[in-house]
């Protein structure tokens, strides 16, 4: 290999010399002992020892940069700072979003699978940063495996009392629970996996209140995303300048790429924020597969807009930079798609995600998941008509921000932007029709009217 | 326009034929510990319902209205909350499955990499359609949605516990015949490291453990009979295969 050359545009600056720290190359790292001797739980025992006050590990939190790993990208330290005042007798809790059920994520489930101890660490350095004595891990379902290799993993940490009461002879008591979910996307929205947890149908809750001031069992709760806990021990150990001067600077740190699709090496990578797409398509992930050329992206789980090759070529992976280049980070489970795939097809299993996984609890999602499901199908079996591209959009506008929570957003915005950016593709799958809508005399239309099933007049 | 229409789900009868006898309907000694368990996790009893749905599935292979009785019973709450929650989550089996139900994932990276070529493959192997059981009350195949496995698309899950990685026909037609005879599961749940030259590097290497510590799998009165045999050691490992 030649020597490396820098990518001037990159913000991950020299990140071919990165050093992985959430995941990083220890053979059976998930086993206490082995990550006994590469430091696990010392971060926590730091804090405690040290007597930092709950405030301090805030302000660390916030000064480091964090932003939440699940999607939304909010501030950790800040989400943290919401919890009201001590209230004498009023527990409060920190539950920890393992869900990911978002498609095209699954970078959660690596650090479940190599490096759970972190986590373990860094939801009770959340918990003692928010004032809870217990965290919840919501862990889905279909992740049995890892779940019972964790339940393994965390009952030794309790044997060695580093979970548990009284750690570390300070005093202070922690538990974690894991919860496991049976197969449900929207639990992985915070407020219905606050019901989920409370052991009923997981159907958001209007918020406000917000989980800060009642969440589960009306108490204050804090959510955070996997990942996010998982790089609270890290601030503490190499420190908030550290962690802020890595990667992009208005949304630093280490960050789990999730890569699928047609690249010729997919998998989870670890790497700083802000590197190039293209960077990570062609060189992390070794080019297309076959020598195809790329057609699409999409570069944060199912619910985010696609891009286009051309919409790839200088966009980093960080929020800002995402939002500027016409999509957003999400969870950074990048899909690549090549030049064979099928557009319509596509989306067409997407919109039945939507529709299959809606809770049913507002009518604009519940009705408009099906609707966009049998639009789009009709369209891909060869069905459709101009005028539905149209309808599709204007159901969209009727589903976003209508909702108690944001799964019919989720559910639009893939349809909006594939229609929106792939619409010649579209438009080669319905049928010809001369006019878009309006009065139209069946000589003009000719063979574009030979559906009776189809009203013309609006 | 007729092809494109979604099926509606039937509603489950009134009064269901009950499928176990009320002496079949008891938790042993060492189940109820893990109860208790369950329930000091939570403040509310309550919550710990979806531990019971899971524990009661494992037992009894599905949930029948008499199962999720037991479980309402058992934490004392409503039937009809237990009830709704079984219905809520796609994992729980509310009517017989076969011995061994493939969730053959199709969420749009499994997609994209062939996960509908795969499950035809299944049809046909199995001489089934998406969503039914084989005669003998073997397989049931189902689509699943996204599985968090995207990066070792086309992947499945076997019986709500091991991912099968990077599917290939031949893997598949392997993987139906080792079950057939074997009634064990030899593949490993365990995902790709970052980079190939780590492959002895960051790996887990407690396979036997985890074999362990799953347990056997789920039955129920479809096939009739109960499956006791310890996963055989897998002599393929099968996550690590095709990057």
């Amino acid at each position: 290999m030649e020597a490396p050359k820098q990518t001037p545009t990159s913000k991950a600056g020299d990140w071919r010399s990165y050093q992985r720290v959430i995941l990083p190359p220890v053979r059976d790292l998930h086993l206490l002992d082995v990550a006994l001797q590469n430091g696990a739980y010392t971060a926590l025992e730091k804090i405690l020892k040290e007597g930092w006050e709950r405030k301090r590990l805030v302000d660390e939190v916030k000064a480091s940069g964090l932003r939440g790993r699940g999607g939304a990208g909010f501030s950790t330290g800040l989400k943290w700072s919401f919890m009201p005042p001590d209230k004498p007798g009023q527990p409060r809790y920190l539950a920890c979003n393992g869900d990911e059920s978002e498609p095209g994520t699954f970078k959660d489930r690596q650090i479940f699978e190599y490096n759970p101890h972190l986590l373990f660490e860094g939801m009770m350095m959340g918990a003692y940063g928010i004032g809870a004595h217990t965290a919840y891990l919501y862990v889905r379902g279909e992740y049995a495996d890892y779940i019972s290799h964790m339940e393994r993993e965390l009952a030794k940490a309790y044997a060695k009392g580093l979970v548990g009461k009284n750690l570390f002879g300070t005093g202070w008591d922690c538990d974690i629970v894991i919860h496991k979910g049976a197969g449900a996307y929207i639990c992985g929205e915070e407020s219905s996996l606050m019901e989920s947890l409370e052991g009923k149908r997981a159907y958001p809750r209007i918020k406000p209140p917000f989980p800060a001031q009642k969440g589960l069992w009306a108490n204050p709760t804090t959510i955070n995303n996997v990942e996010t806990l998982a790089c609270v021990p890290l601030i503490v150990h190499k420190g908030a300048s550290w962690f802020a001067g890595l990667g992009a600077p208005k949304h630093p740190g280490p960050l789990l790429y999730g890569v699928s699709g047609h690249v010729n090496r997919p998998g989870v990578y670890e790497y700083p924020t802000g590197m190039l797409l293209t960077d990570l398509i062609y060189e992390v992930c070794g080019g297309i597969r076959g020598g195809k050329k790329l057609k699409a992206v999409v570069p944060g789980g199912s619910s985010v807009p696609v891009l286009t090759a051309e919409m790839c070529e200088g966009v980093t992976m960080d929020a800002e930079s995402m939002r500027d280049g016409g999509s957003m980070l999400g969870t950074a489970g990048v899909l690549v798609m090549d030049e064979d795939v099928d557009m319509v097809s596509f989306l067409r299993r997407t919109t039945h995600f939507y529709h299959h996984e809606s809770c049913g609890q507002c009518t604009p999602c519940r009705e408009g998941t099906g609707w966009l499901e049998k639009l789009v199908t009709r369209i891909d079996e060869g069905e459709g008509n101009l005028r539905d591209l149209d309808l599709l959009i204007s159901l969209c506008d009727n589903m976003e921000g209508r909702t108690v929570c944001a799964l019919a957003d989720a559910a639009a915005w893939p349809v909006r932007w594939t229609v929106t950016r792939f619409r010649s593709e579209f438009e080669a799958k319905c049928k010809p029709s001369l006019v878009p809508s309006g009065f139209v005399s069946p000589e003009t239309l000719g063979e574009a009217v030979a559906d009776p099933g189809y009203v013309l007049s609006d | 326009m007729s092809n494109i229409h979604l099926e509606i789900s039937p509603l489950p009868e009134r009064n269901p034929e009950r499928s176990f006898t009320p002496e079949q309907l008891v938790w042993t000694d060492e189940e109820r510990a893990r109860i208790d368990a369950y329930r000091a996790s939570y403040p509310e009893a309550e919550a710990a319902v979806m531990r019971l749905l899971w524990m009661a599935q494992e037992k009894f292979g599905w949930l029948a209205p008499e199962v999720i009785q037991l479980v309402a019973d058992t934490l004392g709450i409503p039937y009809a909350h237990a009830y709704g929650v079984a219905t809520f989550y796609t994992m729980y089996f509310k009517e017989p499955k076969g011995r061994f139900v493939l969730d053959v994932c199709t969420g749009h990276s499994c997609q994209v990499c062939g996960a509908y070529d795969r499950m035809a493959h299944l049809e046909k192997t199995l001489g089934v359609h998406m969503g039914e059981t084989t005669e003998d009350g073997q397989f049931t195949l189902q689509e699943a949605e996204c599985l968090g496995a995207c990066g070792t698309g086309p992947m499945l899950q076997i019986t709500n516990g091991r991912y099968v990685h990077n599917l290939t026909d031949e893997k598949l037609d392997r993987m139906v015949a080792t079950l057939r005879e074997t009634g064990a599961w030899p593949f490993e749940s365990v995902t790709l490291p970052q980079d190939e030259d780590e492959m002895q590097g960051n790996r887990r290497s407690d396979a036997e453990a985890t074999e362990k510590a799953i347990p056997a799998p789920f039955f129920h009165s479809l096939g009739g009979h109960r499956h006791d045999a310890a996963p055989s050691h897998a002599p393929l490992h099968e996550g690590t295969e095709g990057a």
